[in-house]
């Protein structure tokens, strides 16, 4: 039967509900970048080339090409902590924190000399990690233990990190030599490697790939995982199935800052020679955003950060050569956010699809009987 | 150090608190309303980004206070009404709407600041006007109390007077008592012909209310002109004190005035050259120490019944 419907063209509910998911990505990138351009024909002087830079700026020259893998990289880390986060029904925006924290906690390892190359790598890394861990477990363990909403909680712990970060670094590490607020330098055996030679696309995008990987395995093709989304689907239900839901979400939360804190880890000793944010990064914020695009499946998480890392790396390019505020590209992130994440939007369309779709299957199958 | 403490035992200081605190008492006043009717929203720093720009350049092209004040909650308006939207008719997960509208709050007021004074930064060259001070016949003739009390801005005065306003609405009015059955139970209340999106839609129009008033303040009365991001991350402190304050108006009140206590300190401190960021931290940490004392005292009483 299923055959006889596929040769005469039909869909299942699945596969239109499936094609409306794209339809609805596309949809939302074509308005949000109609709206761009609507604005940069509001304030450009000379808006034909902004278009342009807009467009195709990343991809003008090999520089701009690297700096937007470099964009890309620490979003591969944040983008799957959130999805590993998300997955499990936690709303938990402590990434932003984790990611702040794996750098300054790094940073702090980094500047001990005497530690072979590799090795000093691996011991940064782990010190970032776990300091990320920490950072978004926190509202996971308050969660389950004292009932805490994860939401509140974590963006408490983001300001408490940010502020502990920077008393850390302008009162313990700072280098008075550095001439702006500063840590010592990293030692070059921290340092991640450059991968490409000429360029500065370091080291840190083959963790991140690896991380993707790790992530999507894990949450795809995993007992652990299963309990996760299982969680995520029904927290009551995994629980009467006997599942430890306590221990998962707190588990998947440590995990995910494991990821996030490694993020920041890899970002200063891949780009920098020391610790220099004055503020949050913002990284984890895209994170969610990424997790938002790729619908908590780390497996499409590499393909959505390379479209932010290139919207962002358009937007260097707009402040470096127009008069167009580069902000055109965060108005164009919220657009894609709000209408990717509308669930219904379009839904009506989609209904009459199905509605329209089964009374053809019906009848097919009327045909078929009546033949 | 013993400086310190005496400046903090003055009535100036306790003047500051007062001050500190409006912004955030209106946000968790916004937030209290939004979680009686059951949304949890995150888009109060975007809300009141555009209520604080649009407030700044009503003012400026109008001339007159009251067109600040219309043009901010308008724009606010628009903001929570398009969440409101997304949320309730088009299903979206309030924290993703939430999380994109603080993204346009942020980046919208930026790119309309640029557009119209060239300026990324803030709108001095704008020219817009702030509230008037409200000095208190009497009560301003008061030795301490008076330094307290008296003198400040009116819509300082306006967000006290809102924790009753709030108060009096949610408990004893019946729109109120409509918005309490939707948010704790939608079902019960449809089943009595309440129209549920309608009520909570109604409810968060008043939540953006008082947020916007929020940011009108940060713009008009807390500084004399609009700094891009100037809400600094008051809109989910807000949040955080209505969730300290058990949803309610009098309690949240008292928990804000501990966060602009803490705010004040801070202040304080870094003139005394302490390290500033464990003041600034304090609020936060505050809260999360806060938020689990307050839940193990919840999960005891519960135990105890």
């Amino acid at each position: 039967m299923k055959i006889k419907f596929k040769q005469n063209n039909v869909l299942t509910s699945q596969e239109i509900s499936k094609r409306f998911s794209i339809l609805r990505t596309a949809l939302a990138l074509l308005l949000a970048m109609g709206i761009a351009i609507l604005l940069i024909f509001l304030v450009s002087n000379n808006a034909g080339r902004d278009i342009r830079s807009l467009l195709l700026g990343p991809l003008t020259s090999t520089n701009r090409i690297s700096q937007m893998i470099n964009k890309w990289i620490p979003l591969l880390f944040t983008g799957t902590a959130v999805c590993l986060f998300f997955s499990v029904g936690q709303i938990n925006l402590a990434a932003e924190g984790a990611f702040f924290a794996g750098a300054f906690t790094s940073t702090l390892v980094a500047i001990i000399g005497g530690i072979p190359p590799g090795l000093h790598f691996i011991l940064c890394a782990l010190a970032g990690g776990l300091a990320g861990a920490i950072v978004c477990g926190l509202p996971g363990i308050m969660y389950t233990k004292f009932n805490v909403l994860t939401v509140v909680s974590s963006l408490m712990i983001n300001y408490v990190v940010l502020y502990l970060g920077l008393f850390i670094i302008t009162n313990v590490v700072r280098d008075p030599a550095a001439g702006y607020e500063a840590s010592y330098r990293f030692k070059n055996t921290a340092r991640l490697a450059e991968l490409i030679p000429g360029t500065n696309v370091h080291t840190g995008l083959i963790i991140g790939v690896l991380v993707v990987v790790f992530g999507y395995l894990l949450l795809y093709k995993s007992t652990f995982g299963l309990q996760i989304r299982t969680i995520g689907a029904n927290a009551a239900f995994a629980r009467y199935s006997g599942m430890p839901v306590a221990k998962v979400i707190v588990l998947s939360q440590l995990l995910g800052g494991f990821i996030a804190g490694l993020g920041g880890t890899t970002e200063v000793l891949g780009l920098y020679n020391r610790f220099g944010y004055t503020g949050l990064t913002n990284h984890g914020w895209d994170g969610i955003m990424l997790a938002v695009l790729a619908r908590n499946n780390p497996k499409y998480i590499p393909l959505a950060a390379l479209f932010l890392a290139y919207l962002r790396t358009s937007a260097d390019v707009l402040n470096l050569t127009s008069n167009v505020p580069s902000e055109v590209i965060n108005i164009i992130q919220a657009i894609i956010i709000s209408f990717i994440a509308a669930e219904r939007f379009l839904a009506g369309w989609e209904y009459r699809t199905i509605v329209k779709n089964t009374e053809k299957a019906m009848s097919l199958k009327e045909g078929v009987a009546n033949e | 150090m013993s400086d310190l403490l005496s400046m903090v035992f003055t009535a100036d200081f306790l003047g500051s608190v007062i001050r500190m605190s409006t912004p955030i008492l209106f946000v968790a006043l916004a937030a209290l309303v939004g979680s009686k009717a059951d949304v949890l929203c995150i888009a109060y720093e975007g809300i009141m980004l555009f209520a604080a720009f649009g407030g700044v350049v009503g003012s400026a092209y109008t001339g007159t206070v009251t067109g600040g004040l219309l043009l901010g909650l308008l724009l606010g308006m628009i903001l929570i009404g398009i969440f409101a939207y997304f949320v309730l008719y088009l299903h979206t997960r309030p924290l993703l709407i939430g999380l994109a509208l603080n993204i346009l709050g942020s980046a919208g007021t930026v790119f309309g600041l640029y557009m119209l004074t060239g300026s990324k930064a803030n709108s001095t060259k704008l020219g817009s006007l702030t509230f008037p001070e409200l000095h208190i016949p009497l009560i301003e003739d008061i030795p301490v109390l008076g330094t307290v009390l008296s003198g400040h801005n009116i819509l300082t005065y306006v967000a006290f007077l809102s924790i009753f306003i709030v108060h009096v609405f949610i408990y004893r009015t019946g729109l109120g008592l409509r918005i309490r059955a939707v948010g704790e139970s939608p079902k019960a209340a449809a089943s009595l012909g309440i129209d549920v999106n309608r009520t909570k839609f109604i409810a968060l129009l008043i939540s953006g209310v008082l947020a916007s008033m929020g940011g009108i303040f940060l713009s008009m009365a807390y500084l004399p002109y609009f700094t891009r991001d100037m809400t600094a991350g008051r809109g989910f402190i807000g949040i955080a004190a209505e969730s300290l304050g058990g949803g309610k108006p009098l309690l949240t009140g008292i928990w804000i005035l501990i966060f602009g206590a803490a705010d004040a300190i801070g202040n304080l401190a870094q003139s005394f050259r302490l390290p500033s960021q464990f003041a600034q931290m304090a609020p936060y940490l505050t809260t999360l120490i806060g938020l689990v004392l307050i839940n193990v005292f919840r999960e005891k009483k519960k135990v105890n019944r």
